[in-house]
């Protein structure tokens, strides 16, 4: 996780009109998340959203993951890998790789121009990126925050059966895989190694930002 | 799998509905054993045994409602607690929130009940039940405006206070919305 990034690129940015909003998906609230925010010295807003609304609400399957918002609420650029840094870890045989320094590039020009950045996105551009939930995806969906809600009523049986459920439904969504493994620490490692030596792509998708953002 | 209560049980079986369209998909229940108490008196009131508060988790939030009228099926809700749950309010010309109307047709309502489970295939929107618990999906009707207009649909979600942050409360401002987690 990036949050002391993030504080780096909020002080830098926020003076022109700018927020982040910082959105835990943990199941296990503030105390789960709390000294992660307190770690970073986060002054930008920071939010404990144990239901994954926010992953929900723009189709995020993994985390970080980041959107841009206009001033009028419109999305300039949907969900991608959102860092500060890059990083290449090697993994087995493959690499996990982040390109947060062609993110937070094109950011801060879109925080300068606007609308007029070219790295605000296109209609077209947006949907080709944003497509509809399938049947599945819906249903996965209901079946998680179901989950979520017979955690929060101490029903685990119940909950493991609905967090199973959306992962078969949407087996491509780390959230709902990762969220579920976190309540078996002792077995999350290998479970993640497994999905991850079977991945096919990349497990960040490379991100598609071009031309590339000039270095500051 | 059988969830049991003293009175009511309940089985539950993971399974594929399909409208005349053929693109809803739920979970569907079958409730095989009901257990009603026939009151003595000359006419034949029929009451069911008082069942747990049923959840109803639409959206963002969790709704509790203490009466729904007993169905194999469905979940029939009380017309008035329509609004609290989803937004919508019947009208005359159909289950209105802002703008928007969908015709209601008459096999949707019963008196003060409403079927909420059969308005939500009409709409092809999702639902899962379990164990006292409806949870819905999103209703791609009003999911398609994201994809029309780009307009980000609006959340709430607490932050580290517990005080609900709205998206629209950065109106005017541009924003990164970031995830991450512990985990």
């Amino acid at each position: 996780m990036d949050l002391p990034g993030w504080q780096k690129v909020y002080a830098e940015l926020h003076e022109q009109n700018f927020e982040i909003v910082a959105a835990a998906q943990d199941t296990g609230g503030e105390v789960a998340a709390g000294k992660w925010y307190d770690a970073a010295k986060a002054t930008y807003t920071t939010l404990v959203d144990t239901q994954h609304t926010v992953s929900s609400a723009y189709q995020f399957i993994n985390v970080p993951t980041g959107i841009w918002i206009d001033e009028r609420g419109k999305v300039v650029r949907p969900a991608e890998p959102a860092w500060t840094n890059n990083q290449t870890m090697k993994i087995g045989e493959k690499s996990i790789v982040t390109e947060g320094e062609a993110y937070v590039a094109a950011l801060r020009d879109w925080v300068k121009n606007g609308e007029r950045s070219i790295y605000a996105l296109s209609d077209d551009e947006f949907a080709r990126r944003v497509k509809p939930r399938t049947p599945a995806e819906m249903e996965a969906d209901a079946s998680f925050k179901l989950g979520v809600w017979f955690h929060a009523q101490g029903k685990q049986e119940l909950a493991a059966k609905y967090w199973a459920r959306a992962q078969q439904l949407n087996p491509d969504d780390w959230n709902y895989h990762r969220q579920e493994w976190s309540f078996t620490p002792q077995e999350a490692g290998k479970k993640w190694r497994d999905k991850f030596d079977k991945l096919e792509q990349p497990y960040y998708p490379k991100l598609e930002i071009s031309p590339a953002p000039e270095k500051k | 799998m059988m969830i049991g209560s003293p009175d009511i049980q309940i089985e539950d079986r993971l399974g594929t509905l399909k409208t005349l369209e053929g693109r809803f998909w739920c979970t569907f229940v079958r409730m095989n054993r009901r257990q009603f108490l026939l009151t003595s008196g000359g006419s034949a009131l029929v009451t069911a045994t008082a069942a747990p508060a049923t959840t109803v988790l639409y959206g963002d939030h969790a709704v509790t409602i203490d009466k729904i009228r007993p169905d194999a099926k469905d979940l029939w809700i009380r017309a008035a607690d329509l609004p609290r749950i989803n937004e919508f309010e019947l009208k005359p010309q159909g289950a209105c929130r802002a703008a928007m109307c969908i015709p209601v047709s008459k096999d949707l309502k019963s008196g003060e009940w409403f079927n909420l489970t059969g308005f939500a295939r009409k709409l092809h929107q999702t639902y899962v039940f379990d164990s006292g618990a409806w949870s819905f999906g999103e209703i791609p009707l009003m999911r398609g405006e994201f994809y029309k207009t780009r307009i980000a649909p609006d959340f709430a979600v607490p932050d580290r206070k517990g005080r609900l942050v709205h998206l629209s409360d950065f109106r005017g401002r541009k924003v990164l919305v970031i995830t991450w987690a512990s985990w």
